[in-house]
């Protein structure tokens, strides 16, 4: 097995409980040899104790469902709308809360009172994989480093959060090294098609042939397994019980969409978006703490009016039905929703589409004790530069992370040596918490 | 700068031992203490470099090519032409005189390395070390692994697959007392070697079939499977990537400097701690804080690389304007062919690096032009003949920088591919973790490094041979140890560890058990699919653009994300040389150096481990769910479980029900089954199981996923 560090490195923090983690393998929410992991926590200041648990809003979150809108959602259009000469095609309508919205969103309106809308996100970066990946990760992409998302810091701090699941699930996008610096094991499931669920969770063979296969595998494997004191032997016996514990288990449902009832189904609709999203909300009801809704087509250079018709008609209904069954099941109080996407799209149109706009953008959050009906920070009137209360994609992750239950300041130490804080340093935005 | 040391911090075991390291040398100190063994190494030869064999080849229908010989398994020939186009048949079209020919090549191949006498005692050696230093601490090493262990270990090391039952029966029954050796010698010789090497080395480069940019980077895989299959030396392939110029097209070699176009900084840190095992990204923006490097001592390093461009920017300009008016060729496919155009490595006439304009240290001006100087380790380096650098031609920095770096001489080039070729054999490295190895003072046995990097330089860098010592040594040959509990203090190698299979290491000894050893004829080489893409030198028309595309369409580049050689199974299936790979539940049946690299993300090798070579070193050997789901429910769990597999159909050529347990056993643990093991089959066969169930039984064992 890769161990990653030499036992005189063992002295960091991280390095050490990484090391620690391989050695207790903890994967797919799986804890072989807890009283390790108890160390390893023993060996940190534990999360209670970081200097933002005082600060409101503190750990309300203990789910989190992190939706990307990918190619770059306009700001104007949606949930920034501009009556000058940077109006899009759609007018602005009033909600329940104070602010605006366009409507091309119609049913976000109706929970505009649960939901916060930031106006003022800033940023520098205004091409699609850096900018996705600055979203994603809270850091500006480097050739020599992966970071983290925010799934992976939480399991770092927090430990697996399901005895049987993952910690981290992304859902209609892959991984893509995910848990950054930290172990593999951190890194999120990925579920590409949400219809599908988990793949390879049945059998191919019948009950009869399963049966007896598992009794020859116990029978014959025991010599090697019981006889190696290899830790990465152990684990893979481990892995090989709670396998087949979980093919028993009803947490596989938490993967099957067709156990949802109708309505549900109905409202939530069926589209890819639609579909992950309902698989979201079920898996953060089963355990899985970090969540990644993927929803592309957002780069909207041309035929803006037709393609937000398509894409926002059908992430306005998704997303109010997220909001309202989390709601209605009173998941969203420890549900965060967050709402997000690369960048921006200009003030100015070109032709009927828009171009890159990082310099302002919007992003929403919903649940998880963020303050309910407001729209935080502004940008001037064109859309085109933060007016009010800037908020760096750095900020947005510290915020995410501040309600998650995370010490946002505190600093850990890679494999390598270098030490690094969720976001990069950047504040958590106190005027987002009630 | 001092850190402060925690009071279970180990103490290195070379100080106890030689008494030549007081006290650990501080940070601001990095002299390597001189390493005086307990008895003075064997010196070793040098070997003499292959030379390349070329050839004109004779088919027994009278046809002809010249062409250089590059290897030889079982049947198969493999050739390549001057024009770089590498060819991979069934000998059997030869004519008679050239099939003796080419058996002649292979110990021709064979003369140039070490000899018997040479690998023992330089293997001698090795074990004397690695025996001292276990002794002083009171340690021994583990007894021998048995015939069975020793087996499946140099198996998998050395070709990267399990044997077949064929081939296990065939070393279990050998009884001369040189088998060991016989087997690591026919081992490193075959095609399998070049396929593991290849696995190996995809991580260690970032192999990619398209770079960020989508340009596909296909003629850089088939330029590292020649070099490995010819088996040129690292320094010598480590210099031809460096210093390559042109396209991908014209220039597999220049992939690697490519993946990191339009970001120099990061292709400098990542260089760095690829090729000397030195960790330099934090002074890429500030002085480590950790480490002696400083900001300064970075873009002094990177200045080397200042005068090559990257991409030709008039490229990009000249095909979009040669093709404005013609409406005939899709956009995406214009930029497609202008990219894989523009981008190639070109040195230029001045030095444009400079000091960045946040810089904030007195010891040079933000923006000021830096100087090109060569980063030292020690006090003494500088003083190396190989520091003296001609920087005065801003085109030749950068082969002046290979030189230096590529160099014997060089204080951490040899000692980092020993270090990190040792850990690939025994599970961890001498020193760990095997890209931060700039104070070697910290390593588990300073000696034991030196003398393996002693042995690597006596082999001019030839990995076969230096692998081959290694593989003789007694220490490599003992059984293995536990993964070691760190914490403790560090390994002193009683033994390899155990380890589990590496994730294409699993997949190549499921595709071997259930294709046969057939597998490792199964060649991919799609180099020809790009050079489609490329615009003839000088003026860009209308005419050629269109021509190119024309080109990619003839060969089926236009379709998805990498054309047919990348996109779907079937398509991908058409570009094998060779014998061709079976499509079976919705997999191709050849070895991971065969398939797309890396594969794709829900692909069993991704599953299990294998790197997204976004960084160097990104695989991983860590369990999960979802693999084992595979294992027992996915395509594989289907292979293991068909009746056509090999195994099975192996096993089914026996007589008696043992002598098919017998076979499977071979097939997938490399070991005759146990009596108390077969009375449990036997119960189980009569009870309603088949030998499919057996197989996939025998797959899903732990003992499979782990080499002992």
């Amino acid at each position: 097995m890769n161990l990653p560090i030499s036992a005189n490195q063992l002295r960091d923090p991280l390095a050490r409980r990484a090391f620690i983690e391989r050695c207790a393998k903890i994967s797919f929410g799986l804890t072989v040899l807890p009283f390790f992991t108890r160390l390893a926590e023993a060996a940190e200041a534990p999360s209670a104790k970081a200097p933002n648990a005082s600060l409101p809003g503190f750990g309300k979150a203990k789910r989190v469902i992190f939706i990307e809108l990918a190619g770059g959602m306009s700001h104007i259009d949606t949930f920034d709308p501009k009556t000058g000469g940077t109006k899009g095609p759609a007018a602005p309508i009033s909600t329940k809360a104070g602010f605006q919205l366009t409507d091309f969103l119609p049913e976000t309106a109706k929970v505009a009172d649960k939901i916060a809308v930031i106006r003022s996100m800033t940023a520098k970066v205004g091409v699609h994989a850096s900018a996705a990946y600055l979203m994603r990760t809270g850091f500006e992409q480097r050739g020599v480093i992966q970071h983290p998302t925010l799934g992976a810091w939480a399991q770092h701090f927090l430990g697996a959060s399901s005895k049987t699941l993952p910690s981290s699930v992304c859902v209609g996008r892959s991984s893509n090294h995910g848990n950054g610096w930290f172990p593999a094991s951190f890194s999120p499931l990925p579920i590409l098609s949400p219809n599908d669920g988990l793949q390879n969770a049945k059998s191919f063979s019948d009950a009869d042939t399963q049966a007896k296969r598992a009794d020859l595998l116990a029978a014959l494997d025991g010599s090697f397994g019981a006889k190696a004191e290899d830790e990465n032997v152990k684990a893979y016996n481990e892995f090989y019980d709670s396998t087949f514990q979980l093919m028993k288990s009803t947490d596989l449902k938490a993967f099957d969409l067709s156990a949802e009832p109708a309505a549900t189904r109905a409202r939530y609709g069926n589209s890819k978006f639609g579909q992950g999203c309902l698989l979201a909300r079920r898996l953060v009801e089963n355990g899985v703490r970090f969540v990644e809704v993927s929803f592309g087509g957002w780069d909207m250079h041309a035929n803006l009016e037709e393609r937000m018709k398509e894409l926002g008609t059908d992430f306005d209904r998704v997303f109010a039905a997220l909001i309202q069954d989390l709601d209605s099941k009173g998941m969203l109080d420890s549900t965060l929703v967050a709402v997000t996407t690369e960048f921006g799209r200009k003030p100015e149109l070109s032709g009927n589409g828009r171009g890159h706009h990082p310099l302002v953008f919007s992003t929403v959050l919903a649940g998880g004790g963020i303050k309910q009906g407001i729209a935080y920070g502004s940008s001037d009137a064109k859309g085109y530069a933060p007016e009010e209360n800037p908020v760096t994609v750095g900020s947005l992750h510290a915020t995410i992370a501040h309600a998650a239950g995370l010490p946002v300041e505190t600093e850990i130490l890679t494999p390598s040596g270098r030490p690094f804080m969720i976001g990069n340093k950047a504040k958590m935005v106190p005027g987002l918490f009630a | 700068m001092s850190l402060p040391l925690a009071s279970w911090f180990p103490t290195t075991l070379a100080c106890l031992l030689m008494g030549v390291i007081p006290t650990f040398a501080a940070k601001a100190d990095k002299s390597v203490p001189a390493i005086t063994s307990v008895k003075p190494v064997t010196p070793l030869p040098v070997v003499s470099p292959a030379n390349a064999i070329w050839h004109v080849w004779h088919d027994n229908q009278g046809h002809t090519v010249e062409a250089m010989f590059c290897g030889l398994s079982g049947e198969f020939i493999t050739l390549q032409t001057r024009n770089g186009q590498t060819y991979h048949f069934n000998g059997n079209i030869l004519s008679p005189e050239d099939i003796e020919f080419a058996k002649d090549c292979v110990q021709k191949m064979r003369a140039s390395s070490f000899t018997q006498s040479n690998v023992t005692s330089a293997a001698a050696d090795i074990d004397r070390i690695v025996e001292s230093v276990l002794t002083a601490q009171g340690q021994k090493l583990n007894a021998p692994a048995t015939d069975e262990q020793f087996m499946r270990r140099i198996y998998i090391d050395a070709i990267g697959r399990i044997p077949t039952a064929a081939e296990a029966q065939a070393f279990l029954s050998d009884r001369n007392s040189d088998r060991r050796a016989k087997l690591i010698d026919k081992l490193v010789y075959s095609p399998g070697y070049t396929m593991q090497m290849f696995d190996w080395m995809a991580d260690l480069l970032r192999v990619k079939d398209a770079f960020a940019k989508g340009i596909p980077a296909f003629t850089f895989e088939d330029w590292l499977k020649m070099r490995l299959a010819t088996n040129a030396p690292w320094d010598a392939m480590v210099k031809e990537m460096l210093t390559a110029d042109g396209r991908l097209c014209d220039n597999g070699a220049s992939g690697f400097l490519l993946f990191d176009a339009e970001m120099p900084l990061d292709g400098v840190a990542n260089l760095m701690t690829t090729f000397l095992g030195t960790n330099m990204a934090c002074a890429q923006c500030h002085d480590h804080p950790l480490a002696e490097w400083k900001q300064r001592d970075f873009y002094q390093m990177a200045a080397f690389f200042g005068a090559t461009d990257e991409k030709d920017e008039k490229m990009i300009g000249m095909v979009r304007k040669a093709v404005a008016k013609d409406e005939g060729i899709p956009k995406n496919m214009v930029k497609k062919i202008a990219d894989v155009n523009a981008f190639r490595l070109e040195d230029e006439n001045r030095q444009k690096l400079t000091f960045p304009k946040d810089y904030k240290y007195k010891d040079a001006k933000p923006l000021s032009l830096v100087s090109p100087v060569l980063v030292t380790w020690n006090k003494t380096d500088a003083a190396l003949p190989i520091y003296k650098v001609d920087t005065t031609k801003p085109a030749h920095l950068r082969s002046e920088f290979a030189n230096w770096m590529t160099s014997p001489q060089n204080p951490r080039f040899a000692t980092n591919i020993a270090n990190r070729l040792w850990k690939k054999a025994f599970g961890l490295a001498v020193e760990e973790p095997v890209n931060d190895i700039d104070d070697l003072s910290k390593s588990s046995s300073p000696e034991l490094l030196a003398h393996l990097t002693q042995i690597m330089v006596s082999a001019r860098f030839d990995m076969r041979e230096f692998q081959r010592v290694i593989y003789n040594s007694k220490t490599y040959q003992a059984a293995a140890s536990p993964s070691p509990d760190l914490s403790k203090g560090p390994y002193l190698f009683n033994g390899p560890v155990v380890r589990r299979l590496s994730a294409e290491q699993v997949w190549d000894s499921l595709m071997v058990a259930n294709v046969g050893a057939v597998v490792d004829n199964i060649l991919l080489r799609r180099g020809e699919d790009i050079k489609q893409m490329s615009l003839p030198k000088g003026a860009i028309t209308a005419a050629s653009v269109k021509q190119a595309y024309e080109n990619m369409k003839a060969v089926g580049m236009t379709k998805g994300a990498l054309g047919k050689a990348g996109g779907s199974t079937a398509g991908l299936a058409t570009g094998y040389e060779g014998e061709k790979p079976k499509n079976r539940f919705g997999m191709l049946l050849a070895r991971a150096s065969e398939l797309p690299q890396p594969a794709a993300e829900n692909h069993f090798l991704r599953v299990f481990g294998q790197g997204d070579r976004l960084l160097a070193d990104s695989s991983t050997n860590d369990g999960s769910v979802p693999q084992v789901l595979m294992m027992m429910n996915g395509g594989i769990g289907k292979l293991v479980s068909d009746a056509q597999s090999s195994a099975i159909v192996a096993a089914l050529a026996e007589k008696t029900r043992e002598a098919q347990v017998n076979t499977l056993y071979l097939s997938y643990l490399s070991r005759h089954p146990r009596a108390d093991e077969m009375a449990k089959v036997n119960k189980a066969l009569s009870n309603g199981l088949g030998l499919t169930e057996l197989a996939w039984v025998l797959a899903n064992t732990r003992e499979f996923l782990f080499v002992q």
